[in-house]
C-alpha cells in the first residue's frame, strides 16, 4: 500500500510533530443559513489531511471559516497555539494560514508574476519576494515559462498552479487547498498531487478539501469525511479507503480500485 | 478598470462613424468655423475636458473599488475648490513668500493650493467614507456593498455637503485670483495660462496615478481588491482599509479638479452638480469603471460640448453632454473601452 503511494506522488515521509489546527465544535454558514453543525477537526504538523464530503456538505465553509472569510458563530479555531476565529482575514495569513482558492480565483488581468507577487503581499522585504519567488518557479517550471503573460490566458491546471504557488509565496505553515482537481485532466491531477506532496516534504502542513476521493485518500495521511455539516467518519487514510459507509457514500459503492 | 480597446462589432463602429462624420460636417458647414476657432475650442475642449476626466477618474475609481456609483462626487470636487481658495486666501498677502520668491511668487502659492486640496480632500474622502458609508455594508460582511442604500447615501450625503458649504462659505460666487502670469502664444493663439495649468496638471495626475496603479505594491493592492475582495483577502491584504484608501485617492483627485478650475471659473457652493453629471457622462463615454476610459471620455464630452455651443447653439451648452451620453449608450452601450479581460474557461 505505501509502495504504490510513494511510486506515485514520490517520496514520502512522515516527519509529524504536535497539532498546527484544531477546530473545536465550529458552528457556522452564510446569512442565516447555518452550513456547519459542530465540526471537528485536528491536523498534526507536516501531515496531509484530506477532507472529503458530498456537494453541499460543508467542506469549503470550513475553509471559508478557517481562514476568516466568514465569521464563526460558535466554537473555536485554534491554530499554532492561537484562537484565530475572531481574526480578520488578512491577519490569519499573516499567522501563516493560507487558503488557496480554485483555480479560476486568480487576478485575471494581471500577469503571472503580479499575481504570485500579491501572494507575497504581507512579506515586508523585497528579497524574501524575490526568493519565494524562485521557490515557486522551482515546484512549477511552468509557470516561469509564462511569467510576463496576463493570467486569463493561462490553461486549467496552470491557473491551478498559479493558485497553489501564491498561496505559498507569503511562507505560510500550512496551507488549505479547495477542490486542486476540480476541472482538470487526470494526467495534470497527478502532476500537482506530486507538487503538493513535494510541498510537504518541504515542511509545510496540507489540508486538501477533494471530491476526487481516491486520490486524496491515496496523497494523504489522515482523513475526514463530512455529511449535513458534521465529521461523519474520520480515520487514517488507508482504513478510510476500505471503510464501508465512505465506500457507499462516496465511492459508488464498488472496492476501491488501487 | 483594466480593459481593452473593444474592437469588434463592426456594425456599431460603422454607425458611431457615420454620426462622427454627420457631426462634423454640420460643424464646419457653420458660418464660424475658420482655423482660428478651431484651434480655441479644442483648447478649451480639452481643458474643460481633463476636469470631467478627473473627476471620472474618481467616479470610476470609487466603481471598481467599492461597486457603487458616487454621487457626492460632485460636492468634494466643490469643497476642494473651496480648501484651495480658502488656502489662497490665507497666503495671498503673506509677504514673506513674496520677499522669498519674487518671480514665481503666484506659481508657489498655486501649487500649495493644489497640494491642499489634494491632502484636505483626500483625508476627509476617508473621513466621509469610514463614518458615513461604511457602516452600511456591516450587513454585507464589512466591504461588499449591499442593495441601494449606499447609493441614497450618496444623494443624501450630496444635499448635506452643499448646505454645509452653503453654511460656510455663503452662496456668493467668490473669484479666485490667482496670479499665473501673462497668457502664453501656442501656435499664434493666446491662451490664458490657467488652461494650460488645467491641460498640464490634470494629465499629470492621471498619469501619476496610473505609475501609482501600476508600479507600487499599494497600487497592486489596490487593483487587486477592485477585481476580488475575497481573493483580496486570502492574500492578506487588509481590505477595509484599503477601501477607505481608494475613497481617499478618488476625493483627492477631486479637489485637485476643483482647485483647477476655480482660477478660470469662480467658486461657487452649486459648481459639483453639473460637474458631478457631466463626469458622468464622460465615465459613461469612455467605459464604466475604466480608468484611461474617463480620462478619454472627458476629454471627449469637452471638445463635444465646447464644439457644439461654438458652433451650434450656445444657448443649449448643458445638454451636449448628455445628448452625446445617450448616443454612445445607444450604439457602443460598453464606452469605448468597455469590455473587461475574460477568463478563458
Amino acid at each position: 500500500m505505501s509502495m504504490t503511494n510513494s511510486y506515485i506522488f514520490g517520496k514520502s515521509e512522515k516527519k509529524i510533530g504536535g497539532r498546527l489546527l484544531k477546530i473545536d465544535q465550529l458552528i457556522s454558514g452564510y446569512g442565516s443559513v447555518q452550513i456547519l453543525n459542530g465540526a471537528n477537526m485536528k491536523v498534526e504538523k507536516q501531515s496531509i489531511v484530506a477532507l472529503l464530503g458530498g456537494n453541499g456538505t460543508g467542506k469549503s465553509t470550513i475553509l471559508r471559516a478557517a481562514s476568516g472569510l466568514i465569521r464563526s458563530w460558535k466554537g473555536t479555531i485554534e491554530f499554532n497555539g492561537e484562537q484565530i476565529q475572531n481574526l480578520p482575514a488578512h491577519e490569519i495569513v499573516g499567522k501563516g494560514l493560507v487558503q488557496v482558492t480554485q483555480g479560476k480565483d486568480v487576478f485575471p488581468a494581471m500577469s503571472v508574476t503580479e499575481n504570485l507577487k500579491l501572494g507575497g503581499f504581507i512579506l515586508k522585504s523585497k528579497q524574501q519576494l524575490s526568493d519565494n519567488l524562485e521557490k515557486v518557479y522551482n515546484y512549477f517550471p511552468r509557470l516561469n515559462e509564462r511569467k510576463d503573460q496576463l493570467a486569463a490566458t493561462l490553461s486549467g491546471g496552470e491557473l491551478q498552479m498559479l493558485c497553489i504557488g501564491r498561496g505559498l509565496m507569503s511562507n505560510p505553515k500550512m496551507i488549505m487547498l479547495d477542490e486542486p482537481s476540480a476541472a482538470l485532466a487526470p494526467q495534470i491531477v497527478l502532476d500537482i498531487f506530486k507538487n503538493i506532496n513535494r510541498i510537504r516534504q518541504d515542511g509545510l502542513t496540507v489540508l486538501v478539501v477533494e471530491q476526487n476521493v481516491r486520490m486524496a485518500l491515496l496523497l494523504a495521511d489522515y482523513g475526514y469525511v463530512i455529511k449535513d455539516g458534521v465529521i461523519n467518519v474520520e480515520g487514517d487514510s488507508k482504513k478510510l479507503m476500505y471503510d464501508e459507509s465512505v465506500k457507499e457514500s462516496y465511492l459508488g459503492g464498488t472496492k476501491a480500485n488501487v | 478598470m483594466f480593459n481593452k480597446l473593444r474592437i469588434g462589432k463592426k456594425g456599431e463602429n460603422i454607425i458611431f462613424g457615420t454620426f462622427v462624420l454627420l457631426y462634423i460636417g454640420w460643424c464646419v458647414n457653420s458660418p464660424d468655423m475658420n482655423i482660428e476657432s478651431l484651434k480655441s475650442v479644442l483648447t478649451i475642449g480639452l481643458s474643460v475636458g481633463i476636469i470631467y476626466g478627473l473627476v471620472a477618474l474618481g467616479i470610476s475609481l470609487i466603481y471598481t473599488g467599492l461597486d457603487v456609483v458616487n454621487f457626492s462626487h460632485g460636492e468634494f470636487f466643490m469643497i476642494g475648490a473651496f480648501a484651495g481658495l480658502t488656502m489662497f486666501n490665507l497666503l495671498g498677502n503673506q509677504d514673506w513668500i513674496f520677499n522669498i520668491f519674487p518671480d514665481a511668487y503666484g506659481w508657489i502659492i498655486y501649487v500649495v493650493c493644489l497640494f491642499t486640496a489634494f491632502v484636505s480632500m483626500g483625508l476627509f474622502g476617508v473621513f466621509i467614507e469610514r463614518v458615513f458609508l461604511r457602516p452600511l455594508t456591516k450587513k454585507g460582511g464589512g466591504y461588499t456593498v449591499a442593495g441601494m442604500g449606499i447609493i441614497i447615501c450618496g444623494f443624501g450625503l450630496s444635499v448635506v455637503l452643499i448646505n454645509v458649504a452653503y453654511l460656510i462659505w455663503n452662496p456668493v460666487a467668490k473669484p479666485f485670483p490667482a496670479e499665473l502670469g501673462l497668457p502664453m502664444e501656442i501656435g499664434g493663439l493666446f491662451l490664458p495660462i490657467t488652461y494650460i495649468w488645467m491641460i498640464v496638471v490634470g494629465l499629470s495626475v492621471a498619469a501619476g496615478l496610473w505609475f501609482f496603479l501600476n508600479k507600487t505594491k499599494m497600487g497592486l493592492g489596490i487593483r487587486a481588491v477592485a477585481y476580488s475582495k475575497d481573493v483580496s483577502n486570502l492574500v492578506g491584504i487588509n481590505v477595509p482599509l484599503y477601501i477607505s484608501i481608494i475613497f481617499g485617492i478618488a476625493c483627492a483627485i477631486a479637489g485637485i479638479g476643483g482647485t483647477l478650475v476655480g482660477p478660470t471659473y469662480q467658486v461657487v457652493v452649486f459648481m459639483g452638480y453639473i460637474i458631478l453629471m457631466k463626469a458622468f457622462a464622460a465615465a459613461v463615454v469612455g467605459g464604466f469603471g475604466n480608468l484611461p476610459g474617463a480620462i478619454v471620455g472627458g476629454f471627449t464630452v469637452g471638445i463635444f460640448e465646447t464644439a457644439s455651443s461654438f458652433y451650434i447653439s450656445g444657448s443649449h451648452k448643458d445638454l451636449y453632454a448628455f445628448l452625446l451620453m445617450i448616443v454612445v449608450l445607444m450604439i457602443k452601450p460598453t464606452g469605448f473601452f468597455g469590455v473587461q479581460v475574460k477568463m478563458k474557461a
